[in-house]
């Protein structure tokens, strides 16, 4: 439903901050180079000129297509990143084991860390250090479904990073950074991490999430349905709206 | 694409702490980095990884596919390449192994005289074809018996007299009714029908079936492995198979399948018709906002015939700025007063999935106090054709992509509705240097794409301007009387020059292994009296009407059959009332020769009481001009009006009127409908050819020797020598003069 709704969606965005008539021109004349080939199929140097004519009628329509682009990307890039967030991963499932990963910036404080974990959580192993990237990892398992908090110390500072243990759909953040912008933007549901810290992040591994098609025991990412529901829903739209895409 | 920076985005964040760090470096940087990025994402996507979102990303997938594609075709048409030239090598040897030239550049000016021509050429006005006419030829060219465009253009492009290729008018009798049909072409629906409650569902494919008989002579060329592209060349509906590209011309119907039905749409109340070409349409104003429809054909799902589909229409006129916008569909435009739109497609919906898409031009004619807009007729669409109107069908689409839509009926410049003052002069040449532009492109697409070949092109706004504005070129014209001679434009010299133009930028294109010949099917002459033939066979006991009938209506309402010997309609042609071929027959069979050199002296010759001129200075047994298997199928006798005359507007329908004389006053006021000695075409071309009366049915057969191929036996013309001196360079060097 929701790939329906953004495919509608979208193709209205496009069409009203696009060029509809030049992209309709720069469109047909791509097509008209195509038929050229094969009207003339027979006159090499019309084949090879029509080749030439498509590749820079594709550039002229790319460049009509990048404004209409350009208000579609953002939109559609945190709606998609907010998406995967529930879609994209699995909860930590109970009883089952995983990794829980600090980064610091300063390798004289790989010694120093330590993790603070809720009596449901335990660890199952003791933490490796890995100097040549500045991580420690905890291998734990949790007993319990429930959000918990895991407290990192370091260097006298400490940071918490939520775990979520469940079955269902849950939104998931994988990683809490400091600083990093744009990754923050991209993989994080949470707050960053104070600025003077030491920690550079703090990171769950929680496995990627297929969606069973229900054929010979195939599986898909969530985003090859979403594009093609969408793609569906957007080539159904913009036919029935006139849409010149 | 938004996506794909999507996918780029999670396959970083799950990589390695390392990998992490090494994408942070965007993050403490400037917006313009990350604006970057958005370029790159959306200019060079992951294949694999790029989901395309709904809207944007159609534009990245099928950019894509163009390319794929036209990668495909190329690869395909380079590996083939080779081994279709050698196939053809075997099968026919080299094509233009023995040809004179490489290319045959065709141009007909419909209608161009070859007076006026010399007229112009004299005052300098035409220097590109008085280079041809200096390096090359320039002379008269023999036209048809009758000089009439489809007879003509089926002559040149066959070789062959009427006789063998069974077109004499534009429209042909129906020996059985009393009635014209179209000469050229034969549009069945289907056959089969299944009634299912209020509709009448068709099965089967429209069977559009080619009455003009002969091979047009781009088929021999290509059988012969010679391309050719062929485009607006009359008669050429439906289009047939041949090596080439064909672009349908004169005779393409519009989409009610007439030869052009306007449409003025008007909040004026009127009961008045229109004589021909055009139908009145009420506007409904309501609260300031005008509703009306564009007619189109009938529903091909109604179980009677009559039942006409409309596509509706909204006008929201302006009078304080002299425009108006209107809604048409999906399509929303604003006109100025004065003003076409630009091609606009329509859908005539019949239900079902039943649909009929044609394009239209809108222009507006008055916004205050009354609202009146007037449409083109609907042409078929050249992007969506229902009809064939090229071959291959992918031609036509072909050039609506590349150009636009354009203009596809037969007759596509609006004659009418300039005769019936809806449309006035300006908007008139508007319309028709419009179409004629669009021709333009299409002659340089194929000039470009045929370097070798045959590529051949007829313009027809030559012949509709002569037709609506020779008026202005005579001082006592009937139809132009009322317009000072200060305030008459120079339209026809202007039309002239264009050509001249336009061959101007031809010759720019074409070198010496070029052969360029401009060609027109017949001359001009004025059109200033009207003769009724109808009215002078029934004046002369030849034709009777029904008892206390003076005149009739159209097609021969009240005319009595049982006492009528003979009877015209069309052009040229006069039939006799034959028994055992004409339904209601009176004329014996051995009757007809006699009765037919009887008609034949007593109109030759045919004196116009009012002017003392010559009405009629050519009288013809078509047995005697026509050989071949067709010829019963012509009129018995053909007129050849004299200079100044034609049949008149009645008569060509049909009609009985009390005067047998009378002026010509619309705007369709040149002509060519005459004795064919009064109006032979023209004849440049680039290379001088020996030839003292050169016809038209001599250039099929004088392009297939110069293209080195052996003439059909049943070819009627004659080819032409080039001088030796005007061969080119390459076939001068290896061919002594002799």
């Amino acid at each position: 439903m929701l790939s329906v709704v953004v495919g509608l969606v979208m193709v209205l965005l496009f069409g009203y901050t696009s060029d509809q008539k030049a992209i309709g021109i720069a469109k047909d004349q791509l097509k008209a180079h195509l038929l050229a080939v094969r009207l003339y199929r027979d006159q090499l140097h019309v084949v090879m000129g029509s080749y030439g004519r498509v590749l820079r009628g594709t550039g002229r329509y790319l460049k009509l297509a990048f404004k209409p682009l350009l208000y579609v990307i953002i939109p559609i890039t945190l709606l998609i990143v907010q998406l995967d967030h529930y879609l994209g991963l699995t909860a930590i499932q109970a009883n089952a084991p995983f990794l829980l990963t600090v980064r610091v910036n300063d390798p004289r404080v790989l010694d120093d860390v330590s993790v603070g974990l809720p009596p449901q959580i335990a660890a199952s192993a003791p933490p490796v250090h890995i100097a040549a990237e500045n991580q420690v990892v905890w291998r734990l398992v949790a007993n319990r479904h429930g959000d918990y908090e895991i407290t990192v110390n370091a260097a006298g500072q400490s940071a918490t990073k939520t775990v979520r243990v469940s079955s269902e759909l849950a939104w998931l953040s994988q990683e809490r950074w400091r600083d990093h912008f744009w990754e923050r933007v991209f993989s994080s549901a949470e707050s960053a991490l104070p600025a003077n810290s030491p920690l550079e992040s703090i990171s769950v591994d929680y496995p990627e999430r297929n969606i069973a098609l229900g054929i010979a025991g195939y599986e898909m990412n969530w985003i090859w349905l979403f594009f093609i529901l969408s793609m569906i829903a957007g080539f159904i739209f913009k036919e029935l709206l006139g849409i010149k895409v | 694409m938004v996506a794909c920076s999507f996918w780029l985005y999670k396959k970083r964040t799950r990589r390695s702490g390392a990998d992490r760090a090494s994408f942070g470096l965007v993050s403490a940087r400037s917006r313009s980095a990350a604006i970057f990025l958005l370029w790159a994402f959306v200019l060079f996507p992951s294949a694999a990884h790029a989901y395309a979102g709904p809207g944007a990303g159609f534009a990245v997938l099928s950019s894509f596919w163009a390319i794929f594609v036209a990668f495909l075709y190329s690869f395909y048409a380079l590996m083939t390449w080779p081994f279709r030239q050698l196939f053809r090598f075997l099968r026919r040897r080299n094509a233009y192994g023995k040809a004179t030239f490489e290319r045959a550049v065709v141009l007909g000016f419909d209608g161009m005289d070859p007076d006026l021509a010399q007229r112009f050429m004299k005052e300098g006005l035409l220097p590109n074809l008085a280079k041809l006419r200096d390096k090359g030829t320039f002379t008269k060219l023999r036209t048809t018996f009758p000089p009439i465009s489809p007879v003509a253009w089926s002559t040149f492009m066959t070789g062959v007299n009427p006789g063998k290729h069974n077109i004499y008018d534009f429209l042909a009798c129906d020996r059985n009714h009393y009635l014209p049909f179209l000469s050229s072409a034969e549009i069945k629906g289907p056959k089969r029908h299944i009634k299912i409650g209020k509709y009448s569902i068709p099965f089967g494919k429209t069977e559009i079936k080619a009455m003009r008989k002969g091979t047009p002579f781009w088929h021999w060329l290509g059988k012969a492995g010679i391309f050719s592209s062929v485009i607006r060349v009359p008669v050429t509906f439906p289009p047939e198979k041949f090596q080439g590209v064909l672009l349908s011309g004169m005779c393409v119907p519009d989409l009610k399948g007439s030869q052009g039905t306007f449409c003025l749409c008007t909040t004026r109340s009127s009961n008045d018709k229109f004589r021909e070409g055009g139908v009145r349409v009420p506007v409904e104003r309501k609260n300031g906002i005008c509703h009306s429809y564009v007619p189109g054909p009938d529903s091909p799902l109604a179980a009677k015939a009559g039942h006409e589909l409309r596509v509706e229409y909204e006008i929201r006129p302006d009078p304080t700025v002299n425009q108006a916008r209107l809604t048409v569909g999906s399509e929303k435009f604003t006109l100025k007063l004065g003003e076409y739109s630009e091609w606009i497609p329509i859908e005539f919906k019949a239900g079902l999935g039943f649909n009929a898409h044609g394009i239209c031009r809108f222009y507006l004619k008055e916004v205050s106090p009354e609202v009146e807009v007037y449409v083109t007729p609907v042409n078929i669409d050249p992007g969506h054709p229902d009809l064939p109107i090229s071959h291959p069908v992918t031609y036509s689409i072909y050039l609506a992509k590349l150009y636009g839509a354009f203009a596809t009926l037969g007759l596509a410049e609006d004659t009418w509705a300039l005769n019936e003052h809806v449309l006035d002069d300006e908007a008139f040449l508007a319309q028709a240097y419009g179409n004629h532009q669009d021709r333009e492109k299409m002659l340089f697409d194929a000039l470009d794409k045929t370097k070798q070949g045959l590529c051949t092109c007829v313009f027809d706004t030559t012949d509709r301007v002569q037709h609506m504005f020779w008026r202005y070129l005579e001082e006592d014209h009937p139809a132009a009387r009322e317009v000072p001679k200060e305030r008459r434009p120079n339209v026809i010299q202007d039309l002239y020059q264009r050509m001249d133009k336009l061959i101007g930028r031809v010759m720019e294109k074409i070198d010496d292994d070029t052969l360029l010949m401009v060609i027109s099917d017949h001359g001009f002459k004025s059109f200033a009296r009207c003769l009724n033939l109808n009215a002078w066979l029934h004046q002369n006991g030849y034709l009777a009407l029904k008892d206390g009938k003076t005149e009739s209506g159209d097609w021969f309402e009240d005319v009595d059959w049982s006492r009528t010997r003979a009877y015209t309609m069309g052009l040229n042609g006069l039939y006799l009332n034959l028994k055992g071929r004409e339904k209601q027959g009176t004329v014996e069979p051995a009757e007809a020769e006699a009765l037919k050199e009887e008609i034949k002296q007593k109109l030759d010759g045919l004196v116009d009481p009012d002017s003392g001129a010559i009405g009629i200075t050519g009288v013809f047994i078509t047995g005697n001009v026509y050989r071949g298997p067709y010829t019963d199928n012509a009129p018995d006798l053909l007129v050849g009006y004299g200079a100044g005359y034609r049949a008149s507007w009645d008569s060509v329908m049909g009609k009985v009127t009390a005067k047998v004389f009378e002026d010509n006053v619309k705007a369709w006021s040149g002509d060519h409908c005459i004795d064919p000695r009064l109006v032979p075409g023209v004849l440049f071309s680039s290379h001088k050819f020996i030839e003292e009366k050169p016809a038209i049915v001599d250039v099929a057969p004088t392009i297939l020797k110069l293209f080195g191929l052996s003439l059909p036996s049943h070819f009627d013309g004659k080819p032409w020598n080039l001088a030796p001196h005007s061969a080119p360079a390459k076939v001068a060097a290896v061919t002594p003069a002799t």
